[in-house]
């Protein structure tokens, strides 16, 4: 990535050559700041035409028209407002599963949605909506609102780990061997999807392909509270992960003899990326590309420090979800486009640039 | 001091050292030496917990097995034979990592300045703002050193010694900065921390080594001070290869020895 980099020359006296932390506390600033203004631009737009500076207005004394007002927070605070958390907890949590895969990898194109680790978790979540009223009722009722994400994450668990152990030999991982070993699983994950899929019935049929295309539309409270927590915990858990990610880059061995515990790093991190990707595509189905744009972009700005490229990535996932799903409201409002494919229309070129633009040096 | 009390180590199924003991003893730079395949990286790979092993490693009188990465990893340092990165890091950005868990010994405000000092000593100064990946093999080699260096800089903290293990540290050097490399090793040992270091060039192990050790199919073939190891007995007994310890070749052959640095350096102070 030389050459697309350059170091600012000011300061340079204070500040050792080479260090770049500067850099990315500067991006990480300015990304919670990018992110407040999606959050507005996701409470302000939407097909109906809700005002959110009314409702606002209303609660600070100025509102007039009561009925419309109330109409309005019908709107703004039951779908709007956990359409937007879901957007920030899933958009964050899809990119810092893709960064923390491509760290344990020791690849930049690693990704869940890419290496079948997505459709493990959508497999867990198609058995839960074709046979949680049947055959696995006990389950069910057992987890309630969280049985979803919770089989979702049982899937993708699953897959992350036999693909590991599948992917990697003496800490080493061949990129082709994880790309074919995601394909295999992600096909066989597919194809059990597919007989299920088959035997659902018509309205089961309908809600998978929406589910399946990727969409926020569907976000309740309900889904916020389902989803959120095991979001949230993988996220923070992922915040003690940065230095060992740093080390990780050196090889196992090397992480090891730097002082990071390695096998329970590891499974931290397998785990970490398990709940994310599960609890979002429980909730959202199939938004990819997420969680290979954002670290990839954030690495050409700030270096691949993931001291600071995961806070970055938490919050320009957040951000560019919230801006798709905004886009996906207004493209052909009043109907609206499933986000997996607003993503999928910038994350595909967006792939091909970065096959095209890869440096041999790099060991891609 | 290290002491590797009779380990076996089996990889693949295939068992590569048979019953290996050995000391290494702080203030010292003890090399290993032996043919390819004669189970050197393996013993350093043991001793840095890479491979399982059976037999007792102790180090300064405690098993190995039993302390913590993090601690192990604030009482000594290891150089890889390569390593390469999928991320385009900094040079900086690399030695920076040796502060991941280790323990430097210098005050915290020298800690900001460590990595561009541990460059200096591997004369990579004004390195530290170019990518790792643009460097050539020789120059990512001694910004592992460097790396390293930032891990255990202070040889001895309070009276308690750390350890460098070196995996071929100068094998892809011009002889400038193998010269160079081997000082910043000895002069670590002479500071009073232990070095363990896996050599091919038999001149740089006479110039530089305090004590040798020599495998040979997996087992200890000799060891000791290199007067005592550097024999052509052994020497023949070790590679295979009939070796005159201080022979030189007929005359007119041209032959280069490290040593003669040292020759030239002394004549000039004379």
């Amino acid at each position: 990535m030389a050459g697309t980099m350059t170091l600012p020359a000011s300061n340079t006296l204070a500040r050792p050559a080479g260090d770049r932390s500067h850099i990315g506390r500067i991006t990480v600033i300015g990304l919670v700041f990018a992110l407040l203004a999606a959050m507005v631009l996701s409470m302000t737009t939407g097909a109906s035409g809700a005002s959110a500076i009314n409702l606002v207005g209303h609660w600070l004394g100025f509102g007039t028209d009561d009925a419309a007002v109330f109409k309005d927070y019908a709107v703004i605070v039951n779908i709007r407002m956990p359409r937007m958390i879901l957007g920030v907890l899933i958009g964050a949590g899809l990119a810092v599963s893709g960064l923390l895969m491509q760290g344990l990898f020791r690849n930049p194109l690693a990704d869940p949605g890419l290496v079948g680790v997505s459709s493990g978790a959508a497999l867990g979540a198609v058995i839960i909506i074709v046979l949680g009223g049947t055959a696995l009722a006990p389950f069910t009722t057992a987890l309630g609102i969280w049985s979803l994400p919770a089989a979702a994450f049982g899937g993708g668990l699953l897959t992350t780990f036999v693909l590991y152990r599948v992917a990697t030999r003496g800490g080493q991982t061949a990129i082709a061997t994880m790309l074919l070993a995601g394909i295999a699983i992600g096909a066989l994950a597919g194809a059990f999807s597919g007989v299920l899929t088959y035997i659902a019935s018509e309205n089961q049929l309908r809600d998978l392909t929406f589910w399946g295309m990727g969409s926020l539309a569907g976000a309740t409270w309900i889904k916020v509270l389902a989803a959120g927590p095991i979001i949230f915990v993988a996220l923070a858990a992922a915040g003690f992960l940065a230095k060992g990610l740093n080390a990780m880059t050196l090889g196992e061995a090397t992480a090891s003899h730097l002082g990071v515990p390695v096998q329970r790093f590891k499974r931290i991190t397998i785990v970490a990326v398990a709940a994310a990707t599960g609890a979002s595509v429980a909730v959202s189905g199939g938004i990819g590309f997420v969680g290979i744009v954002v670290p990839h972009l954030l690495r050409l700005v700030i270096g691949p420090d993931h001291r600071y490229l995961l806070p970055a990535s938490a919050l320009l996932g957040a951000t560019f979800l919230l801006f798709c799903d905004a886009l996906s409201r207004t493209i052909v409002a009043p109907a609206e486009l499933p986000i997996g494919i607003v993503t999928a229309a910038f994350g595909g070129p967006f792939f091909l640039w970065i096959l095209l633009h890869r440096r041999s040096a790099f060991a891609w | 001091m290290i002491a590797i009390d009779s380990i076996d180590v089996s990889v693949g199924g295939r068992k590569i050292l048979h019953g290996v003991s050995m000391e290494a003893p702080a203030g010292k730079l003890t090399a290993i030496i032996g043919p390819n395949g004669s189970g050197k990286s393996t013993l350093l790979k043991a001793l840095c917990r890479d491979y399982a092993y059976s037999g007792t490693i102790f180090l300064d009188g405690r098993d190995i097995a039993t302390m913590s990465p993090v601690e192990i990893a604030s009482l000594r340092a290891v150089l890889p034979q390569s390593s390469n990165l999928p991320f385009p890091f900094t040079v900086r950005e690399v030695v920076a990592m040796g502060l991941t868990a280790g323990r430097p010994g210098v005050h915290p405000r020298a800690l900001q300045h460590l990595p561009e000092e541990a460059l200096a000593r591997v004369d990579l100064a004004g390195f530290g703002a170019r990518f790792y990946g643009e460097l050539s093999g020789g120059e990512q080699q001694r910004v592992q050193l460097a790396r390293v260096l930032c891990q255990v800089w202070e040889p001895v903290i309070s009276g308690v010694p750390r350890y460098l293990f070196l995996d071929e540290p100068v094998s892809s050097l011009d002889i400038k900065h193998q010269l160079m490399i081997m000082d910043v090793a000895k002069s670590f040992a002479r500071s009073g921390g232990g070095v363990i270091a896996v050599l091919h060039d038999l001149n740089l192990t006479a110039l530089y080594a305090d004590a040798i050790t020599a495998l040979r199919e997996g087992q200890v073939v000799a060891s000791g001070r290199p007067e005592a190891v550097l024999t052509d007995s052994v020497l023949e007994a070790v590679f295979d290869v009939p070796l005159k310890v201080g022979a030189a070749p007929r005359p007119g052959t041209p032959f280069v020895l490290p040593q003669s640095v040292q020759l030239t350096k002394s004549m000039q102070v004379a």
